[in-house]
């Protein structure tokens, strides 16, 4: 009786899984399907077949003058790259000062990166904006790269990761061989590191190119544009005139990097979540 | 010169607790010093102030002449082996004894001179550029070793280095480190929980318990005058056996009475004790079957709750009364579980001490 | 002779602490400017009047709880509802399938091949730009898209439903990409808590004659419940923010009849129309819901870490045994 419900419930889990499987995959085979095909063949309707379009809609992407995708490529590389390499680097660092050195706020800092653990920064978007606004830093991507200095999840995964794998007495020796703290932890401990640094390195870089709401505040200048605003460009622009083989093209542009990137790590990456555990 | 020197130093830690009350501590250049005591007896935090890893919170501490309190770990001219090991996981075995020569920016054929000769000696040639996880606890023992080492230090500092390997591997390391010390002459310090360790490889033991000092000597002086009941009990394998006794006064001395026992002994310290209880230590070796020893008086009669065979010696676990004695007699022993036994105490070599402040009144 | 208590002069010892202040200094410094000083100058600009009409500006002049007033009787309680209704939407399925398929999952009887496979899948849409989803789904759903041509070709329906035009349309949309992006996430998470449970309790329930649903919901389900009150108010406060996805799919204007109009949406058009005040009072509010909610996610972590403190991490210990 257990063995048949077992069974029972087995192809009740592939048929959910198979499901999902499809929700998940079918909507970007449409859209890689249809970013190979004319605007005309896709106004004819829904084909599972690719065309031959690929390279035609390609061009007509990088030379539309209203949508300069190739520099929004550059900009989202610039601002992704740079917010992953600070948030990890000095996530660690603060992380190792507060895992290697009693001092009196010890505790009271780490509390307090607790409490704002989860806090949005989209609650005082205003205020950055004008921030940004009086040091002059609007229209340029610092605003979008600087701030991930202080990444407070990023942090908690580095100081959990040291907990269990930076033993003291690895400081100790090193401190007993004549290195300095600064140097320590750049030549010591970061090293041991690297499987954190890597993982969270990836989640940043993601979430940096996927960032939207707050660079559409600072950026208005086409040319310094990252991805996602070009493409809430392309939405709020007149409909009528649209070339859905672009449309097409340029989301691909957007989102396969990223999906590439993925298939080639996901090993790491899906191992990456669950270590972080609770806190991502 | 690297002698080290404790002057009433305190450890109190940032919750308040005070781990080392007045630490006094003289330790001679080139001697190779033991700090043994059971856990939480202060000989790691010591060894480790000395280090420079655990701030010295009131007192002075020297190293030579030099008062060395605010002087950091890599100034003092000293080398360490963890417990651990603490090998750089991610640099190989060469990089790892070269780093601290690396930090002084010396020449490069210096350094590669100094590596292969220390590793020459603790036999790590072949394992050079090997990372430390490609190898056994011995050898990644060894290395920590030859990291220190290649530093040529003054001091030498040991925190339980042999504590997790196995019984046969610490045998043999324990004679490498003791040929170490000869050959280097430097001064080592030397912590660990195993009294056995402790007295094979000191030249002086420091034994500790709750952060103070209980007695400091060399370890046949322990072994003969422990000079109170923590000492006695702590050194010697099996513990030494404590027995209440009531003194009295005899012939030619005194008599150390318990039970149907009698023991016969003419110490002067004694005469203050007439009528009172004493703590009557006799250890496991000096209990015997042997007739040569035999006075009037000097048998206990026991009862064997069970027989050890070591090998070319077995323990006797006896029931004496309400008490438990162990005695160590040479093989074939005579007796064997359940057997009524009487044994003979050797008289030379009692040890008496006060019951209220545990302090030896006699070492005989 | 005396030792000396309270000497003038103690003997300095070695102190490390100055470098914990150092190293953590970067941090607090970045959060200082780039976070703490926006949120003080945001607060204090709820408190005025300060917006453009035309090309004049007005203000800043003071006016106290005026933009608060104004907020709670504009269409601002709507947004909210539509947020929640949203974010419920989407969670729902998202707790109910992910529980579901970490049960599975981590279930030994039922040998489910490819586990690795599926992993990868689902997880797979969390990475994806949210606001190129959307476009998609702009573009896929729309009257003419392939969605509406696929249907009618296979008869399912007999002319396009306009998916963007229907409340339930629309929100549906929104709900559904919110659950893609989100589900595998929380699975894997999910999966993470139930495999920190320690094993000999689930063999101690079958033999004890506990069927899998009774123990998934006696033993697992309670033993895992940090994690889901964790999940539930990130969840929570993500859902809040929702901006990205409804933001490109409507364009901003939250059609149908601003149905799916956000609270960040109804933020972002005062700042884009340079109403600071409003903008202001906007921010205070939703700071103060996700402050609560934050110090609940703390609670939480702090209470009984059973399920952390035995799930072993993959680090090496250098060098050590």
């Amino acid at each position: 009786m257990e063995v048949k419900t077992s069974k029972v419930r087995t192809v009740l889990a592939y048929i959910l899984l198979l499901i999902l499987t499809f929700l998940c995959l079918f909507f970007f085979y449409i859209l890689i399907v249809n970013s190979t095909r004319s605007h005309a063949q896709i106004m004819k309707g829904f084909s599972a077949v690719p065309g031959k379009a690929f390279v035609v809609n390609l061009k007509h992407v990088i030379h539309d003058a209203n949508i300069p995708v190739l520099s929004g490529i550059k900009n989202s590389l610039i601002v992704s790259a740079g917010a992953a390499a600070l948030a990890t680097y000095f996530s660690a660092m603060t992380a190792y000062g507060l895992y290697a050195y009693s001092f009196k706020f010890r505790k009271a800092a780490f509390i307090f990166i607790m409490l704002i653990l989860v806090m949005p920064t989209q609650v005082s978007a205003l205020g950055f904006m004008r921030l940004m606004d009086n040091m002059g830093l609007l229209n340029t991507l610092w605003p979008l790269i600087l701030p991930s200095v202080a990444a407070p999840a990023v942090f908690y995964f580095m100081y959990s990761y040291m907990q269990s794998s930076l033993p003291m007495e690895l400081v100790e020796a090193a401190r007993i061989d004549g290195c300095s703290e600064f140097r320590t932890f750049n030549r010591i401990v970061l090293p041991i590191m690297k499987p954190a640094i890597a993982v969270q390195a990836i989640f940043a870089f993601v979430q940096a190119w996927n960032n939207y709401f707050i660079p559409a505040l600072i950026i208005s200048d086409n040319k310094k544009k990252t991805l996602p605003i070009l493409i809430a460009a392309l939405r709020s622009a007149d409909f009528l005139k649209f070339d859905m083989g672009k449309v097409y093209m340029l989301i691909t542009i957007a989102i396969v990097p990223i999906i590439i990137v993925y298939i080639l790590l996901s090993r790491y990456i899906v191992a990456g979540v669950a270590l972080g555990g609770v806190k991502e | 010169m690297a002698s080290i020197s404790f002057k009433n130093v305190v450890k109190t830690y940032e919750n308040g607790v005070t781990v080392i009350p007045d630490l006094n501590l003289d330790i001679e250049d080139k001697e190779f010093v033991v700090l043994v005591g059971p856990s939480g007896c202060g000989k790691s935090t010591t060894l480790r102030m000395i280090a420079g890893l655990e701030s010295v919170t009131d007192g002075e501490l020297y190293i030579g002449d030099r008062l060395i309190n605010a002087v950091p770990p890599k100034d003092r001219d000293i080398a360490m082996v963890f417990q651990n090991y603490a090998l750089y996981p991610h640099m190989s075995v060469y990089k790892n004894m070269a780093f601290a020569l690396t930090l002084l920016k010396e020449d490069k054929n210096v350094i590669d001179e100094k590596v292969h000769e220390a590793a020459k000696i603790l036999g790590l040639e072949e394992y050079l550029d090997r990372k430390p996880k490609a190898l056994s606890g011995g050898q990644r023992q060894r290395v920590a070793l030859g990291r220190a080492m290649v530093r040529n230090p003054s001091v030498f500092l040991l925190d339980e280095p042999l504590s997790n390997l196995d019984a046969k591997l610490r045998t043999e390391m324990r004679s490498q480190i003791s040929k170490l010390h000869q050959r280097l002459g430097t001064t080592f310090v030397y912590v660990t929980h195993d009294q056995v360790e402790a007295m094979t490889m000191g030249d002086r033991i420091c034994v500790m318990d709750k952060g103070v000092i209980q007695q400091f000597d060399t370890p046949q002086e322990l072994y003969d005058n422990p000079c109170n009941l923590f000492v006695a009990g702590f050194i010697g394998s099996p513990q030494m056996n404590f027995v209440d006794a009531v003194v009295e006064k005899a012939d030619n001395g005194y008599a150390l009475k318990f039970g149907e026992t009698s023991l016969k002994i003419a110490k002067d310290e004694l005469a203050d004790y007439v009528g009172k209880t004493v703590v009557v230590g006799i250890r496991p070796e000096d209990l015997s079957f042997d007739k040569d020893f035999l006075q009037d008086g000097n048998t206990i009669k026991a009862n064997v709750d069970l027989d050890e065979m070591m090998g070319s010696e077995t323990l006797l676990y006896l029931a004496y009364g309400d008490d438990k004695l162990i005695a160590k007699v040479p093989s074939p022993c005579p007796a064997h579980t359940g057997d009524d036994i009487e044994m003979i105490v050797n008289l030379e070599r009692l040890h008496v001490f006060d019951k209220e402040t545990e302090q030896a009144i006699v070492n005989c | 002779m005396e030792k000396k208590k309270g000497k003038m002069n103690k003997i300095k010892s070695v102190d490390y602490s100055k470098w914990g202040y150092l190293f953590i200094l970067p941090f607090f410094l970045a959060f200082f400017i780039f976070q703490l000083i926006p949120l003080v100058s945001t607060v204090y600009y709820s408190f005025f009047e300060y917006y453009r009409s035309g090309l004049k500006v007005i203000g800043p002049t003071p006016v106290g709880l005026a933009n608060y007033k104004a907020l709670f009787e504009s269409d601002f309680l709507k947004y909210t509802g539509n947020t929640i209704i949203l974010w419920i939407a989407g969670f729902l399925p998202q707790i109910v399938i992910s529980l579901l398929l970490a049960a599975w999952f981590t279930d030994l009887r039922l040998k489910i091949k490819g586990k690795q496979f599926f992993k990868v899948v689902i997880y797979m849409p969390n990475l994806i730009m949210a606001s190129a989803f959307a476009m998609l789904f702009f573009a896929l759903f729309s009257a003419n898209g392939p969605v509406n041509h696929a249907l009618v070709n296979m008869g399912i329906l007999k002319e396009p439903f306009r998916f963007l035009s229907s409340v339930a349309g629309a929100r549906g949309l929104v709900a559904l990409m919110n659950f893609l992006m989100w589900f595998g996430n929380t699975t894997i998470l999910l999966m993470a808590a139930v495999m920190g449970i320690n094993p000999s309790l689930f063999e101690a329930a079958e033999l004890d004659g506990c069927t899998p649903t009774q123990t998934f919901f006696k033993i697992t389900l309670p033993m895992i419940r940090p994690i889901l009150v964790y999940v539930l108010i990130t969840s929570m406060i993500g859902g809040l923010q929702m901006f990205d996805v409804p933001q490109i799919l409507t364009n901003g204007k939250g059609t149908p009849d601003r149905t799916v109009t956000t609270i960040i949406m109804y933020l972002n058009n005062h700042l884009y129309s340079k109403n600071y005040g409003m903008a202001g009072a906007v921010s205070v509010v939703l700071f103060i819901i996700c402050a609560i909610l934050c110090l609940l996610v703390y609670f939480n972590l702090n209470k009984d870490d059973t399920i952390n403190a035995t799930r072993k991490h993959r680090g090496k210990k250098g060098g050590a045994k």
